[in-house]
């Protein structure tokens, strides 16, 4: 790519698939003494069932819980005590479950890793299960329910998606759900998804290839396969949502916020990319068109955003919102966002706007691809969702190649009154209560 | 199966690798401009930062907010270009600029690719040495902080720091305030105000230029004397380098502000704490990591694992210049909050009155030890973290030590801090949660007067 800056890394790893079918990827990088060790499990919200929201993102609490040979809160302790960090997060596509640890401690690392891929279910116990319960419904209410603005991400998707759509429930879950939880859903839930053939190991660091092979081989090589996990399908879906959604809700907030959101191309089409440039050149930055027209010119918003999700099966969504200022009508600001983004589909983005985005997403990449712990997290991402960890050297490419005419088409193709949801939050009467 | 009995032995760690922290070097301008450079090979995403002496702790009190406003005017106007100009011309080099207020000095903060260092840097050094203060751009960022003070009132974790902060310390102690003033303070502030301030702050003499990443080629000490050379040396700074805030502490009180219909409490509980240069920081370093700053803490095994009352739970000192708040932070489930205070007063005297245990430092001084190196992956962490040494007059070997002070700590001297530095009759417990619910619990467990405030969430809206 021209111009593109000679110094963005190309991540050099490789990959070799056991007999048990775990994908295991190594890339070596010696600048400092530390190795990330990132695994994605095939399995998200996406693959749960009605009336069981919520569970993989439960049973990822279970992963920290003891298995086998690891006693309960000692997952952590052993990662902090041999100087690491560690965490996990589930997605509606996928768990995954990282550690960052010194060099030397890449054994340990991988040893604790296999030792819940394999005997996690020696330690489950109704006490362990009551317990995370609780934690993971302090975890709603903290991140969610008692937020300003709280619920607006489950009603995006539910306003996007259709009932019983895979994305149509956030990896939260319902409390009814959680409540509901039993061990044997716990039990059944590892033995649907969690197996090495479900499973991909990225060990990205200050580690020799080889080694780093030999090690993943002695540790997860004798877990057996899960040869009954099925491919998922999503159900098909129309590429809009074929009407505007609307709704007001009511909520302890000074200021009215209103939230757009619409379905979108997935996570890997090339509009996809085309429209995370979109979304740069509209609201990523105080240079952007949405912060420049309603916050800084009109000053009619307080703050903007726009944003896509990653989501790979059939369909994604892109989101957005304006906070409105005080003295200012909703019903303009709501009008003035949704003319911006019209804007961009009725006359090309100008050359300058093109390559100030490409300049930003070209630092982001510098400062991604930089950190150990992030290059291990994308190889399992585009190995996972795509089959693909070259990938993680294409994708800045892809970005590099978006061009006006690709902005001009997704855009014109999306962000249409058809296929958009408009929520908005409004100051609920004086006296009345937060909402529980 | 009978492969699977390798996960019955733990693998020992190999020999680890050594790492010392990056080394850096020092120059001086002839305007007394100090300019640190470190150089990270394989890092080509340079970061530098600009320190000046004086933060939000050194303005008068009835202008509190116009440092921070002035860090966020800087940007928004300079002598030879307008705000959108600036911003766009930063943008074109996939920079990230922008300055921020402490309390104790400003930064500006400078991210980019190193091809682009040498622009970068003059875009720098026009924002802090030329701003123009638009009188339109500084009232827009005025009536922003305003707004934002509104939706703070929305928010319980903003509630509860800025009642905890406020009642922790004495008043009129700047600590004790809001850093980007308050619904009083700020619409007193404007133009004149900043420009007053950004000339007080401006005195190379007082000043660190600290520049990081893979430097190879690129004759940083002369680009920055291209740039900031012409800054002319001022008659001293207005406030002395070094120069300490008051930290007196207020009388401990328990402190319930009301938000009706809250899920959850939030939670503080602490006092005023320590500055960053005493003798025993590394052992408080220890203590807090055993209390609360690890997921496998003590606060954290017994609320979050054992109980199952809260998400998470942490606790911790703010090293400052002078003596940063400690608190224990959590929020937890609103039916739990008086057995939660009291496993939570049990943990600090228990951290006082019981031993460290062996394994227990062992765990928190490899977990520090270990997580060193981790934590300057990037150009811009091994900045902050130089500019952590300026701030606080340490020495230029104070981190390069680090590591080797920490595993040299004994069960004793981490328990000497506790009883040093954690004083439980000295603490204030601040909530935001629902009255209604949460004051029945809490008349039962003697934990003094309750004082609850009853704010009406300001609901300013002109949609009528």
């Amino acid at each position: 790519m021209p111009g593109s800056d000679p110094d963005i890394p190309t991540i050099r790893f490789s990959e070799r698939r056991l007999a048990n079918g775990l994908r295991v990827i190594v890339a070596p990088d010696h600048l400092a003494p530390v190795v990330a060790i990132n695994l994605w499990y095939d399995v998200g919200s996406k693959h749960e069932r009605p009336g069981k929201t919520g569970f993989a993102h439960l049973f990822e609490h279970f992963m920290f819980q003891g298995s086998g040979h690891v006693a309960k809160t000692e997952h952590m302790a052993i990662v902090q005590g041999s100087g690491g960090v560690c965490n996990a997060t589930t997605y509606f596509d996928r768990t995954n479950y990282f550690e960052t640890l010194p060099s030397n401690q890449l054994e340990v690392g991988l040893w604790l890793e296999a030792d819940r891929m394999a005997t996690l279910l020696d330690a489950l116990s109704q006490e362990n299960l009551d317990n995370q319960r609780e934690v993971v419904k302090n975890e709603k209410r903290q991140t969610y329910d008692n937020r300003p603005y709280g619920s607006f991400y489950e009603r995006l998707m539910a306003a996007v998606f259709p009932p019983e759509h895979p994305y149509q429930h956030t990896p939260i879950g319902s409390m009814a759900d959680l409540d509901a939880a039993s061990p044997d859903d716990v039990r059944q839930f590892f033995r649907d998804w969690y197996a090495p053939n479900n499973c991909v190991v990225s060990i990205v660091g200050d580690v020799d290839e080889e080694e780093a092979f030999a090690a993943a081989e002695r540790w997860f090589g004798p877990i057996p396969a899960n040869p009954a996990i099925a491919p998922f399908t999503a159900p098909a879906l129309p590429a809009r949502i074929g009407r505007e959604v609307r709704e007001t809700v009511p909520d302890a907030v000074p200021l009215v916020r209103i939230h757009f959101a619409f379905r979108t191309p997935p996570f890997g089409a090339a509009a996809f990319d085309a429209l995370e440039v979109a979304a740069q050149i509209l609201a990523g930055g105080k240079g952007s068109r949405l912060h420049r027209t309603l916050v800084r010119d009109r000053r009619i918003a307080q703050d903007v955003a726009l944003f896509t999700l990653p989501l790979v099966s059939g369909s994604s969504i892109c989101a957005g919102w304006a906070t409105v200022r005080p003295e200012a009508d909703p019903a303009e600001v709501e009008a003035g966002f949704l003319a911006e983004l019209d804007r961009v589909a009725a006359e090309p983005v100008s050359d300058d706007e093109l390559a100030r985005a490409r300049a930003l997403i070209e630092a982001g990449e510098l400062a991604g691809l930089g950190r150990v712990e992030e290059v291990a997290d994308r190889l399992s991402q585009y190995a996972t969702l795509f089959d693909r960890p070259e990938l993680i050297n294409e994708q800045l490419p892809r970005y590099l190649a978006v061009d006006a005419e690709a902005i001009r088409a997704v855009v014109a193709d999306v962000f249409r009154p058809d296929n958009r949801a408009v929520i908005t939050f409004v100051p609920q009467a004086a006296g009345a209560g937060a909402a529980a | 199966m009978s492969g699977l009995d390798i996960l019955a032995r733990r693998p020992a760690p190999a020999a680890p690798r050594e790492y010392h922290f990056p080394r850096f070097e020092r120059a001086r301008l002839a305007n007394g401009l100090t300019v640190i450079t470190a150089h990270l090979p394989g890092r080509p995403l340079l970061a530098a930062q600009l320190v000046l002496e004086g933060g939000a702790g050194h303005e008068p009190a009835d202008l509190a907010g116009v440092t921070a406003l002035l860090a966020r005017a800087l940007p928004e106007g300079t002598a030879q270009r307008d705000a959108i100009a600036f911003v766009e011309a930063t943008e074109r080099l996939g920079a990230e600029l922008h300055a921020e207020a402490g309390w104790e000095t400003v930064a500006v903060t400078l991210e980019v690719p190193r091809r682009h260092f040498g622009p970068a840097l003059a875009l720098l050094a026009e924002l802090a040495l030329q701003p123009s203060f638009p009188a339109h751009e500084v009232e827009r960022l005025r009536d922003e902080r305003l707004n934002d003070l509104l939706q703070s009132t929305a928010e319980p974790r903003r509630r509860v720091e800025r009642a905890f902060a406020d009642t922790i310390y004495a008043p009129g102690v700047p600590y004790g305030r809001l850093l980007g003033g308050d619904e009083a303070s700020v619409p007193r502030l404007d133009r004149v105000a900043i420009a007053a301030r950004h000339a007080a702050l401006l005195d190379p003499s007082a000043a660190t230029l600290i520049v990081a990443g893979d430097l190879e080629g690129l004759p940083v000490v002369s680009l920055v004397a291209e740039n900031l050379g012409s800054w002319p040396a001022g008659d001293g700074p207005a406030v002395a380098p070094g120069t300490p805030l008051p930290d007196d502490a207020g009388s401990p009180r328990l402190v319930l502000v009301d938000r009706p219909g809250s899920p959850q409490s939030e939670l503080r509980i602490g006092h005023v704490g320590l500055k960053r240069r005493i003798p025993d920081f590394h052992a408080v370093a220890v203590m807090s990591v055993i209390l609360g700053g690890l997921f496998n803490s003590r606060l954290q095994r017994l609320l979050r694992e054992e109980r199952g009352y809260t998400y998470g739970i942490g606790a911790g000192f703010d090293f400052r210049r002078s003596a940063g708040p400690f608190a224990v932070r959590t929020a937890v489930q609103t039916e739990v909050t008086a057995p939660a205070i009291a496993d939570i007063l049990g943990e600090l005297r228990r951290i006082r009155e019981a031993p460290i245990e062996a394994q227990e430092l062992r765990d928190a001084r490899d977990f520090l030890v270990g997580v060193f190196p981790l934590r300057f992956e990037a150009a811009a962490q091994v900045v902050g973290a130089i500019t952590g040494l300026v701030v606080h007059g340490l020495p230029d070997d104070e981190l390069d030590r680090y590591r080797q002070v920490v595993a040299a700590l004994t069960e004793e001297e981490v328990h000497a801090a506790a009883l040093a530095h954690v004083h439980p009759d000295a603490f204030s417990i601040v909530m935001v949660g629902d009255a209604e619910r949460v004051v029945p619990g809490l008349e039962t467990t003697g934990l003094g007067p309750l004082e609850i405030v009853r704010e009406a969430v300001p609901t300013a809206v002109a949609e009528a």
